[in-house]
């Protein structure tokens, strides 16, 4: 680890930069709480929380669906569990062409309306970048993990997991906005049940526009 | 063995082209016009807009239908038929007319090639469909002269690189085109300088009403008349998808001293550069900049006529939801270097305001302000009128679209 990308702090030690503080005292709830460097919360940031123990129960696959609807895959950013299937529907009324050449699955879909097609499965974790190759304004997201519990910061920057288990866990943090180049993880311990709040020390990249009328960049 | 490939191939396509029908459009776009132009430059005058003074009140703005038709997995044809009413050669016209490759991305790069007549890849705001601008009524100078003047009617190459796919926040584009059939483009600029209109030159049309007078070219400007195919090279650097920069170096080679009496014209020389940049923030604002600069030559008789032009223009505009307020300053100039004094030099710049109102799919509302104020010499010894012109038009636009699946 040379540069450190973000802080992870206690809520209550304000100082203690680079430090995860945690009660070590049993298994509870583990709320992770997300910050921008101007002190806003970050909505929509992926938590994931990996055992670090070999062995730690898989995460059942799920089956997911990665809409289209008004020029704009839905929803943007779609966390599963390894070895999940995703289905790609088309609902406008016009086509689609969706491809990746993320390295953690590359695939592409001939352009098409509706849903002609079996769902994709995505067997390795990583992060898939998808596009649709006519209109280049259409950019999504599929996080692909081995994690056992894992979720969105809510409109408060905030995810809670009811209960994790004693034990090491590797906690992981991505957003599409991120502009830290090294992967965002840390180690919490199980037994915590504070507050873990992470405030990044960069800027985000700006958001997509949205809300532009369907007729430009046709 | 090759039969069967080709009938095998031929089955692949059909088999695409069932499964993925054709996308239409059809619009039409009214207008209520208050104008005290000049004689128009569509009929033959030495007016600035598109409707002058002789043609106000209710009119037609465009009618337009459109098609785009998938060919199998990777190809598909794109077709841009008009009418503008504007006593052109034809009552129907086609403004584009190609077929495009889109191979899918690989490794983060990605190809496109686009057969047939098309637009080069320059005006940043003309980027709604049928090549219209979303901002105002009239687009730029610039984007005015490219639709009256030029069209590539060729091939051009493009390759991607999709940075933002791979996780960057750029993306690049470099394109490269050959083109004929656009010998004349330059003529106009020479006949009445640059004009601030939303009208397209079709591929089978000319410039507006027929010239009666035989000294004068016939305004039809997709001909090949020398032979010798144009270029264009361009690149195109985007940040994320709030920026975009765009260069375009244009030559289209042509010979200037062959003539082409069936058009009463010349292969006109025209070679151009030609600068875009579009800025747009995440709270609706919207920053155009365009610059043009290039030059034309005729050479009857290998007497070497020269006429050099340029042109730049300003638009800010802010988005409000559906509604969207625009502002825009255009400088223009055309100078003939071998007697300023003589027909073809002008100086002239115009500011426009519009509102838009986009409520849905169908329905566009537009109210355009455009003051033009121009010096042509021509007035003078063309029109006995004097060389300065200011002319305003007020113009309501409401356009109605239908788009579906055959």
């Amino acid at each position: 680890m040379s540069i450190l990308p973000f802080r992870i702090r206690c809520a209550s030690a304000a100082a203690a930069a680079f430090l995860v503080c945690a009660a070590f005292a049993r298994a509870g709830p583990l709320t992770v709480t997300v910050f921008k460097r101007d002190g806003k919360a970050l909505p929509g940031a992926v938590v994931t929380v990996e055992a670090e123990s070999q062995g730690a129960p898989a995460t059942q696959p799920i089956h997911a669906t990665m809409d289209q609807v008004d020029l704009a895959f839905v929803p943007d950013v779609l966390v599963i569990p390894v070895n999940s299937t995703v289905q790609f529907p088309n609902s406008d009324a016009i086509s689609h062409q969706v491809y990746s050449f993320s390295s953690a699955r590359r695939f592409q879909l001939p352009l098409y309306r509706g849903k002609p097609y079996p769902p994709v499965s995505f067997d390795q974790p990583g992060i898939i970048t998808l596009g649709c190759n006519i209109h280049d304004n259409m950019l999504a997201y599929i996080v692909v993990t081995r994690a056992s519990y894992f979720g969105h910061t809510d409109a408060s920057g905030k995810w809670t997991l009811p209960n994790l288990p004693a034990g090491k866990f590797r906690l992981r943090l991505w957003h599409p906005l991120l502009n830290e180049t090294a992967e965002i993880d840390r180690l919490v311990d199980g037994a915590t049940d504070g507050t873990i709040e992470i405030w990044l020390s960069r800027n985000l990249r700006p958001a997509p526009l949205t809300g532009r009328p369907h007729s430009w960049d046709y | 063995m090759g039969l069967l490939r080709l009938r095998l191939g031929v089955a692949v396509l059909m088999v695409g082209a069932q499964a993925t029908a054709a996308d239409w459009q059809l619009s039409l776009d009214m207008r209520a016009v208050a104008s005290d132009g000049r004689e128009s430059f569509l009929d033959n005058g030495q007016g600035k807009l598109r409707f002058d003074e002789d043609h106000q009140g209710i009119r037609l703005g465009r009618l337009r239908a459109a098609l785009d038709q998938p060919l199998g997995e990777v190809f598909s044809a794109h077709i841009e038929a008009s009418t503008w009413d504007d006593d052109d050669k034809n009552p129907i016209d086609l403004t584009e007319a190609f077929i495009e490759y889109r191979p899918y991305p690989r490794a983060g790069f990605r190809s496109r090639v686009r057969l047939g007549a098309f637009y080069p890849p320059m005006s940043l705001e003309s980027r709604a469909t049928g090549w219209e601008t979303p901002y105002t009524i009239t687009p730029s100078a610039i984007s005015s002269w490219i639709g009256e003047e030029i069209r590539t009617i060729g091939l051009e190459g493009q390759v991607d690189w999709l940075g933002t796919r791979l996780g960057h926040s750029f993306d690049l584009q470099l394109t490269a085109a050959i083109f004929g059939w656009n010998d004349p483009a330059g003529t106009m600029l020479a006949a009445h300088g640059f004009a601030l209109h939303d009208r397209q030159t079709t591929l089978f049309g000319r410039v507006g009403a027929p010239q009666p007078d035989p000294q004068f070219a016939k305004k039809e400007l997709f001909h090949e008349i020398d032979d010798r195919p144009g270029y264009y090279v361009g690149a195109q650097v985007r940040y994320l998808d709030r920026a975009v920069l765009n260069l375009l170096h244009y030559d289209n080679r042509a010979d200037p001293t062959v003539a082409a009496p069936e058009i009463r014209d010349f292969a006109w020389l025209t070679k151009f550069d030609a600068a875009a940049l579009r800025i747009e923030t995440g709270n609706g604002w919207t920053a155009i900049l365009q610059a043009l600069v290039g030059d034309t030559y005729i050479a009857p008789n290998n007497f070497w006529l020269e006429w050099e032009f340029d042109s730049q223009s300003l638009l800010l505009a802010k988005r409000f939801g559906v509604h969207m307020v625009s502002a825009r300053y255009d400088e223009f100039s055309v100078l003939f270097r071998d007697n300023p004094a003589l027909p073809g030099s002008e100086d002239g710049h115009a500011w426009a305001v519009a509102y838009t109102y986009d409520p849905g799919r169908q329905w566009r509302f537009a109210l355009e302000w455009l003051q033009v104020d121009s010096t042509v010499p021509q007035r003078v010894i063309q029109l006995g009128e004097p060389a300065f012109a200011s002319e305003t038009k007020v113009e309501f636009s409401a356009r109605y679209s239908l788009s579906g699946t055959f």
